[in-house]
């Protein structure tokens, strides 16, 4: 073999050491995981590998590696490890760390992905909205029925939340590029397959949550997190029907119950938060072996169902009528709206690209698993 | 030296032999606690040492032989230490001797056995086939007098034994027995058991019929174990051409035992040979996270690993199952050196289980420091009591040997500097 120079990068292991990958340096290699895992491929199969890298610090094959995406966190490899070295939470970790590196700006990835740094983030859509109503002067809570948009009308939601998604987007798909570039280049396989069938294959395999079929000690996870993606699906869904309605037929909300707009949205809405519930107990569940979530997971956990919590109450006390605690509560549930839309690309759900790109790469270069 | 103590030595192994007979030749007194019906405890059970590739069991028959000849030695055998009370040179201690429903009268002429109509699962070979319910442990036991299981052997079994014995040996009215000692020290040298290789849900034991343990192996291969010698597989006699190896099966794995057993590496390099040598054109193939063949034992490893017959993969397996059809077994690992997961197929496996302390069974009634995988913590026994052999760590049985006759002279200098 040609001679190889390798560049550790020593931070990068105390940093997935103080992340949540405190184990990591006891592995030693013994494969038992790679074996255990239904999720990876025969050739150059996870998590070992990765195991080996992290602890080598050679942060760039990592960063670059579809592998680290291609792990749904079953945790086979966690329960058989015989040293409580925990792989399953290691490469979440990673997963985390790469959500942070590849994010584009990069100063956005290092500090809104920071646990203390939550408030703040929460701090930013708060200023601005009371500097829109205030401004404005909705600073108020307005007579009569509770109509929402009394309070915020549609233009202001519009043009805060249209140009929020824009630049989370612009920024999102501006990282995914950067990871896709890297990985690429990386790992300069062979395509045997195109880009759109290979992407269309991975849509269909989200759509039913197929990999997640494979995992082993950890079989829940397939429904919990189908309701949680089907939530989020559907609450897409209301958001760019509600903007139909208001433009072409003229409707406005409040939107009758009977309306399927409106089935849809509560259809969603339950699912979020039945889906976020068991997300949360399922960490806190003993699984009969030691696997931990990290600040990061949770604060994602938290704030899914906060979000989820502070839609259903804005549409149950504007249903029961007390105006006084339905705009307030609409003015917080704006808030987790903003955050969760604005700082998309820096959290935890931002893994839904990554997973899709590796997947589509691993799918068009013969490497994936029989699904 | 009248007025000194004997010395109780628990467990009649190879280590609480040896140090049964180092004392007994140097004049002492020495009480021999076995919980079998025979001496020799898991050496008897090999068929070879590694790294000579010996048989055991002319040294333990030299053993045997110098504890018959010699008057210094009380064997207790089927008995059990249940209670230890005192201090350094005097001891108390409470036996509880099983009946063996034959006396001394025993020729061992096997009339009774060939007689008796009841059969009972041969644990001496780990259950792979049965012997009568009354036996001789094994064809070199000693003492060289059978046992009846009585439990096995319903009235008309009985009836059988006592008819076909001819010199008045059996006695089914033998009870069981307390007797009290008074000795001067202690030697606890009651050995190791298998890890139980079922507790490992990924590895089939149990499940899959061609999958065997590393001591089973040992009986197979053994000239007096259930196949004569003969490798031959469980499920169908078949002889095994095929063999792969599974190393550290619970051993170095927190979930199981989270030491290194030491013996296991040499062992199946050692059980590679048997089959190779049984079966020229054999295959065997082991399967490892790290052979550990410490100090000289490293050129036994050599010497196998230059077999051309032997492969030597790096991998810890992590999944077994059977090929319904064939009953063959296929093993998953990943080959670490190749980077790829492989699903290969064999004749039979192998499980290298590890190493249990016998004092997760019992520590005899005597409170005893314990490690974190429950070996005696040697260091912090009560002066008077030593601990020999794997007892205290996973060791090979020349260690164990040269552990015994040390710990000989060490119940011997806490008797005598009194």
């Amino acid at each position: 073999m040609a001679e190889q120079v390798i560049s550790p990068d020593l931070n990068f292991v105390k940093d997935i050491i103080a992340s949540g990958g405190d184990t990591l340096k006891k592995c030693f290699q013994c494969a038992t995981c790679t074996v255990v895992c239904n999720a990876t491929p025969n050739n150059r199969p996870f998590p070992r590998k990765e195991m080996i890298y992290a602890q080598w610090g050679l942060k760039d094959k990592l960063i670059s590696s579809p592998d680290v995406w291609l792990c749904h966190n079953c945790n086979d490899c966690t329960k058989y490890c015989p040293r409580g070295a925990r792989p399953g939470d290691v490469l979440s970790t990673m997963r985390q760390k790469f959500i942070q590196e590849n994010a584009m700006p990069s100063i956005m990835g290092k500090v809104v992905t920071q646990p203390k740094m939550t408030l703040i983030a929460l701090a930013i859509p708060l200023v601005l909205f009371l500097l829109v109503l205030g401004l404005t002067g909705h600073l108020r809570t307005p007579e009569g029925q509770i109509v929402y948009s009394k309070f915020f009308p549609i233009p202001y939601i519009e043009a805060v939340f249209m140009s929020a998604v824009g630049l989370a987007g612009i920024a999102y798909l501006a990282s995914l590029y950067r990871f896709w570039n890297s990985m690429s280049k990386g790992n300069n396989q062979p395509y045997t397959k195109g880009i759109v069938p290979a992407f269309i294959e991975t849509l269909i395999e989200f759509a039913k949550h197929s990999r997640f079929a494979k995992c082993g000690p950890n079989a829940d996870r397939r429904i919990v997190h189908m309701l949680v993606f089907y939530g989020f699906v559907g609450l897409l869904i209301t958001t760019i029907w509600v903007t139909v309605y208001y433009y072409a037929p003229k409707i406005n909300t409040p939107i009758a119950l009977s309306d399927p707009l409106k089935w849809v949205a509560n259809i969603s809405a339950a699912s979020l938060l039945i889906g976020g519930v068991l997300l949360a107990l399922n960490k806190m569940k003993d699984k009969g072996f030691v696997s931990k979530s990290s600040t990061f997971d949770w604060i994602f956990a938290i704030m899914i169902l906060l979000l989820c919590i502070t839609g259903i109450l804005t549409e149950l006390i504007r249903l029961a009528g007390i105006a006084t605690l339905a705009y307030p509560i609409y003015f917080i549930h704006l808030l987790f709206v903003f955050y969760t839309i604005v700082f998309f690309p820096y959290s935890k759900l931002s893994h839904m690209g990554y997973r899709a790109l590796a997947i589509t790469y691993s799918k068009m270069t013969n490497r994936d698993i029989q699904i | 030296m009248s007025d000194i103590k004997g010395i109780l030595i628990i467990g009649g192994g190879m280590s609480g032999l040896t140090s049964a007979i180092e004392a007994a030749e140097a004049g002492y007194k020495v009480s021999i606690v076995e919980k079998n019906p025979y001496l020799g405890g898991r050496v008897a059970q090999l068929n070879k040492y590694f790294p000579k590739l010996c048989s055991p069991n002319c040294g333990l028959e030299i053993q045997f032989k110098r504890i018959k000849n010699n008057e210094n030695v009380t064997l207790y055998t089927l008995a059990e230490v249940v209670n230890v009370s005192g201090v350094e040179g005097s001891y108390d201690v409470t036996i509880k001797v099983n009946p063996r429903y034959v006396n001394e009268k025993c020729v061992g002429c096997d009339a009774c056995a060939q007689a008796c109509p009841s059969e009972r699962p041969n644990e001496f070979n780990f259950g792979m086939d049965k012997t009568k319910a009354a036996y001789l442990p094994f064809d070199y036991a000693f003492p060289f007098r059978y046992v009846i299981d009585e439990k096995s052997c319903a009235d008309n079994c009985k009836k059988a034994c006592l008819d076909a014995c001819k010199y008045n040996a059996i006695d089914f009215n033998m009870k069981q027995e307390t007797i009290n000692l008074k000795v001067g020290a202690i030697v606890m040298s009651t050995g190791w058991s298998l890890y139980d290789a079922a507790k490992m849900d990924n590895l089939s034991f149990g499940k899959a019929q061609n999958v065997i343990t590393n001591m089973m192996m040992e009986r197979l291969a053994s000239p007096n174990g259930p196949t004569k010698g003969k490798i031959l597989r469980p499920s169908d006699g078949k002889e095994v051409k095929n063999i792969a190896f599974v190393q550290c099966a619970g051993s170095r794995d927190e979930n199981h035992l989270s030491h290194c057993s030491y013996i296991c590496c040499l062992a199946s390099l050692k059980q590679a040979t048997y089959i190779r040598e049984l079966y020229p054109d054999s295959k065997a193939q082991i399967f490892y996270i790290d052979i550990r063949t410490p100090g000289r034992y490293e050129q036994f490893y050599w010497k196998v690993r230059d077999d051309k017959g032997v492969t030597l993969t790096k991998g810890k397996v992590g999944k077994i199952s059977e090929d319904p059809a064939t009953k063959d077994v296929i093993v998953e690992v990943e080959d670490i050196a190749a980077g790829n997961k492989i699903k290969a197929s064999f004749d039979m496996v192998v499980l290298a289980a590890g190493m249990v302390p016998s004092t997760k069974e019992s520590t005899c009634g005597m409170n005893i420091p314990l490690t974190d995988e429950g070996f005696v913590n040697a260091p912090s026994l009560q002066k008077g009591v030593y601990a020999v052999g794997t007892l205290k760590s996973p060791v090979d049985v020349a260690r164990s040997v040269q552990d015994a006759t040390g710990a000989t002279l060490k119940s011997i200098q806490s008797m005598v500097r009194r």
